[in-house]
């Protein structure tokens, strides 16, 4: 009697776990359809309700926010549209239509900031990177670096000369090719939590310090990103790729 | 005799008589041109607006006149000489009194309107410098009432002829009026406005050109061709006749929205001149020309509307229509088709560059031929623009022209208006596809973007992930980093305490060698009988190879003398040390292969021998 007691709130327990698990789990793509089949039907508003309910459940995929970018710029708030293209970038470097969105998008925006001039090795070092997902660049490293330790331990069993002198030679290539790798795991993951914002209103004026009663040094538009610097009380340091730099108040940008 | 010299007397008497009268005339004419030459100067009227011209008379009459400069006119600067100085002589005989008179004519036109003034003109006459009197005439300003004549001021002519004639009154040459008129005065950027510019007269005209040529700034004018006569017509105003001339018409289009002015239009005319003698009325026909300007116009030019504007505008304005003819509807592949697109209507299509074709992706289409053609009807201009494309089809199956459009602001209307032709399909067969015949190289093109837009929203068939914590922050991903560093430490671990194990045995054996090698030695000596000569020279040889076998940590069975010397003489034996070992060993392996036993006290030296020996060694090798 006292068993079956206990049998079945702990049914009810199973039951409800189990009901309760698949619905979580459909939340978030029924989100994603209704926004899809919203911006289909032209209803932008309607999509980006969606897409941002998604990402309030904690799930950033790249595809959310290239959608959401997309409806962004479908409703004229380029700085929106840029914020979600960078971020899905981000998550999925490898996608070329958020890229080319991206690229677009910013042909739109009023801030005309040139980059700095890279040398040839370096920028198509960069450009081959920044093409790379970070997955891929983590597996790349750890095939060397696990290949290197092997080879280590190899050198510590074997005793004979000419064979540990192979050995010798392959590691210290392997060894090269994971200390190049790391390297460029290391870019990868600094380039993508590199604190950086993009401008979400129209005009912001940059100031000298953070306050309003201080010097107005130039203004930024809508979709310029720019490079956190510091904090201060409500305001951020920024500085852009040409060097300029100064506070801007922290509602009118938005960090990727 | 008598006679003779009283009729020569006669003679001589007559003739001096006739010379006294030839000399009286020849005294009374040149007392005549030594009289003071009269200057006047004398204008047609005092009145005038502005714009109108009079004529301005310099007459020097008496003698002398015969030797005038022209008069120096530089002072003459309310006024702008239309023409002249127009200079002519006159010379009269009448009952013996001859008179001379040089007239100088200018037409001058005021610069400006109020009460101005001819200065004092001086001129030479016969080497002394006269002046002329001032004159006032009053400029009227421009489109004010025709000014009515006054009383005569001083130097105005007045013909008393004709105001004596009765009550008719003579045409004047301020009947002369160019005039110009538009059809509306208000108009948008690129709507036609008509300009006619028309002569009023009650005069003969005998001579007319535009004293400078016509410009419109801000307006892109098309001439509209008149007849030669000018359109001559008569009209009454205010119950007079008068004829109209038809002197010029222009088709303006304001190019630019606000204000606009139409500027005079000046004319110089040449009408028939009042003349005092009856003489030159009869043979000749007197001419005077004046200038006549029509009055500026305001055109308001308002801009086009911004809203509702189509976005393949080009800048059209009146009424078009538009035709799209294909020459045929089937084709092959590379087989070309024309296809014409035409243009037409009222208004300018001067401004249309652009071709209303828009890319077509399955044809090769080249730069078409345009023609354009714009004439006049009814004073408007009608315009007819085509484009002559030739196309290429670069696909079988059914290809389609899409339709084409073209907007035009219609001015009529207020709004903007869009024809478009319908799509026009055209079959293409695939050519001449023959079996066996050759294929014809196919006119190939690069596919271009026409526009540019984002890429389409993506789908997640697979279900969405969250790749916010990417992998390098796992706690897997810094095990799989640890774990070749802990095995290489453990494998190097294990290699060293091998190593270290394998030394100690070495060394151990190092250090036995010697007691071990006297332990077989001190064996050997116990078989000091010569029955038993090679097991002792046995125990001795293994003794000694032994020792360096464990000296050098090394297997006694692989160990031949050369071996033995290579392995002393890498520790740096002395040469006589390695010789007496070499022969040391020889010796027991000569006694004991040879046939005959050794005696004892060969083997007691053999025994001593080899313990000198591995003493010496083992000082030699322990350094």
């Amino acid at each position: 009697m006292t068993l079956r007691v206990l049998y079945l709130p702990a049914a009810l327990l199973l039951l409800g776990v189990l009901s309760i698990g698949p619905a979580c789990a459909s939340i978030p793509g029924d989100l994603f359809d209704a926004g899809n089949t919203a911006y289909e039907d032209g209803r932008f508003e309607e999509a980006v309700t969606s897409y941002e309910k998604i990402l309030q459940y904690g799930l950033h995929d790249p595809r959310v926010h290239y959608n959401l970018g997309n409806a962004y710029f479908k409703m004229r708030r380029l700085g929106s549209a840029i914020l979600h293209y960078e971020r899905a970038l981000r998550l999925d470097p490898s996608d070329g239509d958020v890229r080319e969105n991206l690229i677009f998008a910013r042909g739109q925006i009023r801030d005309r900031i040139p980059e700095p001039e890279m040398p040839y090795p370096i920028r198509a070092f960069t450009t081959v990177l920044g093409r790379s997902s970070l997955a891929l660049v983590t597996v790349i490293f750890l095939i060397f670096y696990l290949a290197t330790g092997a080879l280590v331990g190899a050198l510590g069993v074997y005793r004979s000369l000419a064979t540990r002198r192979v050995l010798g030679y392959v590691t210290v290539s392997l060894g090269l090719c994971a200390a190049l790798s790391g390297a460029a795991l290391y870019y990868t993951v600094m380039r993508m939590t590199a604190e950086e914002a993009i401008v979400v209103e129209d005009r912001i004026d940059v100031r000298s310090g953070p306050a309003r009663d201080n010097t107005v040094l130039f203004s930024v538009h809508e979709g310029t990103r720019v490079e956190i610097r510091n904090r201060l009380d409500g305001w951020i340091q920024v500085s852009l790729p040409n060097a300029l730099s100064g506070w801007v108040p922290d509602t009118g940008i938005e960090q990727v | 005799m008598n006679r003779q010299g009283t009729r020569r007397s006669v003679c001589s008497r007559s003739l001096r008589w006739i010379l006294v009268g030839i000399l009286a005339c020849a005294s009374g004419m040149s007392w005549t041109s030594a009289q003071a030459a009269e200057v006047r100067a004398s204008v047609d009227r005092t009145r005038i607006r502005l714009g109108d011209s009079l004529t301005l008379t310099i007459e020097v009459a008496g003698g002398g006149s015969d030797r005038v400069a022209a008069p120096d006119i530089s002072k003459l600067s309310d006024f702008e000489i239309a023409r002249g100085p127009v200079r002519s002589h006159r010379f009269q005989f009448v009952n013996g009194v001859s008179s001379s008179s040089v007239t100088y004519q200018y037409v001058l036109v005021p610069r400006r309107e109020g009460t101005l003034s001819v200065p004092p003109l001086r001129l030479l006459v016969r080497g002394r410098m006269v002046a002329t009197q001032r004159i006032r005439v009053e400029v009227l300003p421009r489109g004010s009432a025709p000014p009515r004549p006054r009383a005569p001021a001083p130097g105005v002519q007045q013909d008393r002829r004709l105001r004596s004639r009765g009550t008719r009154e003579a045409p004047s040459i301020d009947d002369v009026r160019v005039l110009a008129e538009v059809d509306t005065s208000s108009v948008f950027v690129g709507q036609q406005v008509t300009l006619a510019v028309m002569l009023v007269s009650r005069q003969e005209l005998l001579g007319l050109a535009p004293k400078d040529s016509p410009t419109f700034p801000g307006f892109w004018a098309e001439e509209i061709k008149l007849p030669e006569n000018y359109n001559a017509e008569q009209i009454l105003i205010d119950g007079v006749p008068h004829i109209r001339y038809t002197l010029m018409k222009r088709a303006l289009f304001p190019t630019n929205a606000g204000t606009l002015t139409i500027p005079p239009v000046t004319y110089q005319i040449q009408i028939k001149r009042r003349s005092r003698d009856p003489i030159e009325s009869f043979f000749f026909t007197p001419v005077e020309t004046i200038v006549r300007g029509s009055s500026p116009i305001a055109v308001e030019v308002a801009p086009l509307p911004t809203e509702s504007r189509p976005a393949d505008f080009s800048g059209a304005v009146g009424r078009f229509d538009l035709s799209v003819v294909a020459d045929r509807t089937t084709s092959s592949v590379n087989d070309a088709i024309g296809l014409e697109v035409r243009i037409a209507g009222v208004g300018n299509l001067r401004t249309i560059s652009e071709a209303p074709l828009p890319e077509l992706t399955d044809f090769k289409e080249f730069t078409p031929k345009v023609t354009e053609q714009m004439r006049i009807r009814g004073d408007r201009l009608l315009g007819e623009k085509s484009w002559d494309y030739v196309l290429i089809p670069l696909a079988p199956g059914e290809q389609t022209i899409p339709s084409i459009t073209f907007s035009f602001f219609d001015p009529a209307a207020g709004e903007y208006r869009t024809v478009g032709s319908q799509p026009i399909t055209i079959q293409v067969a695939r050519g001449d596809g023959a079996p066996g015949s050759p294929y014809t190289p196919v006119a190939q093109s690069d596919v271009r973007q026409l526009r540019q837009d984002i890429h389409y929203i993506k789908l997640a068939p697979d279900g969405l992930r969250d790749r916010s914590r990417p992998f390098y922050r796992s706690p897997v991903f810094l095990v799989i980093l640890l774990l070749p560093v802990a095995a290489d430490v453990g494998i190097f671990a294990a290699a060293f305490r091998r190593e270290r194990r394998h030394a100690n045995s070495r060394l151990r054996r190092e250090r036995r060698a010697r007691s071990i090698a006297r332990r077989r030695l001190k064996d050997a000596r116990k078989l000091l009988t010569p029955h038993s000569s090679r097991a002792f020279y046995a125990s001795v040889a293994q003794a000694l190879t032994e020792y360096v076998a464990d000296k050098f940590d090394t297997a006694a069975s692989g160990l031949t003398h050369q071996r033995i010397e290579e392995l002393l003489s890498s520790h740096g034996a002395p040469d006589d040390l390695k010789d007496s070992y070499h022969r040391c060993l020889e010796a027991c392996d000569y006694a004991r292969f040879a046939p005959t036993s050794s005696s004892e006290e060969e083997m007691k030296r053999t025994s001593r021998v080899a313990e000198e020996m591995l003493v010496a060694l083992e000082r030699s090798l322990t350094k």
